[in-house]
């Protein structure tokens, strides 16, 4: 068993930083003010890469660092606390980004001995990284070059002589560099922001740990009592105990989009009038064979699915999940469940981003419509709205970059529509360069000001959509929405960074960080922070991942909706009518910047507000870009 | 009165359609239509809606025709004959 010095119990103590050019590598202590400034994951992730990116590097170079972490409550027993974070400067956004996953490999790294993961640099020739209880070791990965996700975890099970080993891997589409390739650890996925491509960009296949350690709490008392209580509220509440259990995610299809909160033809609409193909129901009722959790996590919200008779009979699937059907599905006008699962199983072994690819094929659907997109630019493709059976070869072309179409598509939706021009930038539906995920803009307010303002751009993760869909706020209104937002920024980067999952959130929010969220952290780790300080750490995250933005040139200019969001109001469903005008955007603009803190013209963090929250060297770094 | 009570997923499971016509007092309200699930349903229904640690029904929307409601502030909203209850599933996350 691992034994840490550190000051802070639930942290292994230590990084590991592999130089991939030099096929090196060193143990790195972690530092009091990293654990005490930036809890871990997102936090810490946003800290290092603020220090170690030169600003304007491309993220596709070695210049560009990507980094696995935990937090400091990962590999407790307390519920949720199972996942990984990956880190770097995205090739989607140009900006810093974070994707968190699900699963077992989280815990086992913190079993193994270590918090975190920092690659730098490119590998000469394809490799992995194996870390066996704290010994490491660089392999070569030349045989596992081009092997689909699910591949590589099998072979490296045979290779290295057991299954109990986690692994995260990249598939073909992160070594040819598709801006939106992802990484899949076991059946889970690191999905956005195109981290896949930055791995394969350094030549790095995959991440092998096995670790037979523990992690340490300061009193095993105290944290005994505290998961008698978590468990307890897990298991009082409706979501947690009944819902997520039974149709995890997919039961939002129906709550979505009888609300007429979900995204149809690539938003064109937000009521499905046949979503009930794509509903949890249906998919319980079709493909469903068992329930799956997560390490330490009561909520069984997995869904195993094998397909049924026909052209998708046997395809074995971990889904899918909400997001997936709303991208692979309803966003490409058709509401077949088998083709959604096969598609999503497919766009994992490829290794793609599931929403990123449902959208990108949705925006090409609507283009080739309107005769933006030639039947030459599609490759022979009869690319309409509702072609079910286009879905899984589209997938393939976009994940080998094959053809025209394949290689337009694979570099992301706002590249796409710059090169389409014609109007199409009007209805390319991401933010920052990130699709939006599958969660309505017009019919919430302060989720749209969460998608204009996030640093991600199209994350459902920097805002959040709970409280306007669950009424605990109105949605009619955008009043208060300003404090709304950055409040519900904090205690998703909070929760981001210990890493909590943010899919029980209303056990632990959801609508500021609660001091239920303040006593998890200081049970695993014998930190005595207040619920203010805690506050304080969160909205010191925020301005730093702001800052990096700032750096690499976001401004309040980028903190925009695409026009469709901003011109063409919901059409039809309970939510017809609503729409989030220009003016209503700028007025919410103006509520969050003054809440935080933030220049109201440039939307670029106060030398003051920094300063406050302990940001002294950004202070003086954002000076030239005032 | 006549009331169709709409549902989805854990609910339609507990109350075994998806369209369930219902008749109520007159001047029933939201609370008190959930109120009459319950006593029918019994905790099967009532885990669905309310936190079993706190007694409150979570906050969830519902929708009356094409009208939404919301459980934080309507529950004494009164329903009238004919009217068509969507309940929406009390749901965090996504």
């Amino acid at each position: 068993m691992h034994r840490s010095d550190f000051r802070y119990k639930g942290y292994a103590g230590k990084l590991l930083r592999v130089n991939l050019s030099a096929g090196t590598w060193r143990d790195e202590p972690l530092t009091n003010e990293l654990a005490e400034g930036y809890i871990g994951g997102a936090g810490m992730a946003a800290r290092i890469l603020y220090d170690e990116l030169k600003p304007g590097i491309d993220p596709l170079s070695p210049e560009n660092k990507a980094i696995f972490l935990t937090g400091p409550v990962v590999g407790t027993m307390i519920p949720t606390a199972n996942r990984i974070g990956l880190y770097a400067k995205s090739p989607l956004t140009n900006s810093f980004f974070h994707s968190s996953a699900g699963g077992h490999f989280a815990p086992e790294l913190k079993f193994a001995g270590y918090d975190g993961i920092i690659f730098e640099g490119k590998a000469p020739q394809p490799v992995y990284l194996f870390i066996d209880d704290g010994h490491i070791e660089l392999r070569p990965a030349t045989h596992l070059w081009g092997m689909d996700t699910n591949r590589v975890q099998l072979a490296l099970f045979e290779e290295l002589g057991s299954e109990e080993i986690h692994i995260a891997a990249i598939g073909p589409a992160g070594e040819k560099l598709v801006r939106f390739a992802c990484v899949i650890c076991g059946c889970r996925a690191l999905g956005r922001g195109g981290l896949g491509a930055v791995l394969g960009s350094k030549q790095l296949k995959a991440v092998a740990v096995r670790g037979q350690g523990a992690v340490e709490v300061p009193d095993m008392q105290r944290m005994k009592l505290f998961l008698d209580e978590i468990f307890a509220r897990f298991n009082a509440n409706p979501a947690t105990a009944e819902i997520l259990p039974r149709y995890g995610t997919p039961v939002m299809v129906n709550a979505n989009n009888s609300l007429g909160l979900f995204g149809y033809k690539n938003w064109q609409d937000e009521f499905y009038p046949d979503a009930e193909g794509l509903s949890g129901d249906t998919m319980r009722k079709k493909i469903v064979k068992r329930d799956k959790s997560c390490f330490a996590c009561p909520a069984r919200c997995g869904k195993f699915s094998i397909g049924g008779p026909g052209p998708y009979e046997g395809v074995r699937n971990e889904g899918p999940e909400y997001e997936d059907i709303f991208s692979l599905g309803s966003m490409c006008g058709h509401n077949d469940i088998e083709v959604v699962s096969a598609a999503e199983r497919l766009c994992d072994d490829l290794g793609v981003d599931a929403i990123e690819t449902g959208v990108s094929i949705a925006f090409a659907m609507e283009c080739f419509e309107r005769g933006l997109l030639s039947l030459k630019d599609t490759d022979g493709i009869d690319l309409k709205f509702g072609r079910a059976d286009l879905i899984i070869p589209v997938i393939e072309k976009i994940a080998q970059r094959d053809g025209a179409l394949g290689s337009l598509l694979a570099e992301g939706v706002k590249r796409a529509a710059e090169k389409i021009g014609n109007g199409s930038e009007h209805f390319a539906m991401h933010g920052k360069g990130l699709t939006f995920a599958g969660h309505s803009a017009r019919g919430m307010p302060g989720f749209a000001l969460g998608y204009a303002t996030g640093p991600r751009g199209g994350s459902h993760h920097d805002g959040r959509p709970t409280g306007e869909r669950t009424g605990l706020v109105p949605r009619e209104t955008i009043e208060g929405k300003g404090e709304y937002t950055a409040r519900i920024n904090h205690l998703m980067i909070l929760t981001d960074s210990m890493i909590l999952c943010h899919l029980t959130e209303g056990i632990w929010g959801p609508l500021d960080i609660t001091d239920l969220v303040v006593r998890c952290l200081n049970t695993a780790t014998g930190m005595n922070v207040t619920l203010d300080e805690a506050r304080t750490a969160a909205e010191r995250m925020w301005n730093l991942i702001r800052a990096f933005g700032v750096r690499e040139g976001y401004r309040r200019e980028h903190d925009r909706l695409p026009p469709r969001f901003m011109e063409e109001p919901i059409k039809s469903g309970p939510s017809r009518g609503m729409v989030i005008s220009r003016q209503m955007l700028d007025d919410m603009l103006d509520q969050y910047y003054e809440f935080r803190g933030w220049d109201k013209q440039t939307g670029i963090p106060t030398a003051e507000r920094l300063k406050a929250l302990g940001l002294e060297d950004v202070a003086r770094d954002l000076e030239k870009y005032r | 009165m006549k009331v169709i009570v709409k549902s989805f997923a854990n609910i339609r499971d507990v109350l075994n359609t998806g369209e369930l016509l219902l008749d109520v007092a007159a001047g029933t309200t939201i609370g008190g239509l959930f109120a009459f699930l319950t006593e029918r349903y019994g905790a099967a229904f009532d885990r669905q809606i309310r936190d079993q640690m706190s007694g409150d029904i979570v906050p969830f929307l519902v929708m009356i025709n094409e009208t939404v409601y919301r459980t934080t502030t309507d529950l004494g909203v009164s329903l009238t004959d004919g009217d068509a209850v969507t309940v929406m599933i009390p749901f965090d996350g996504g």
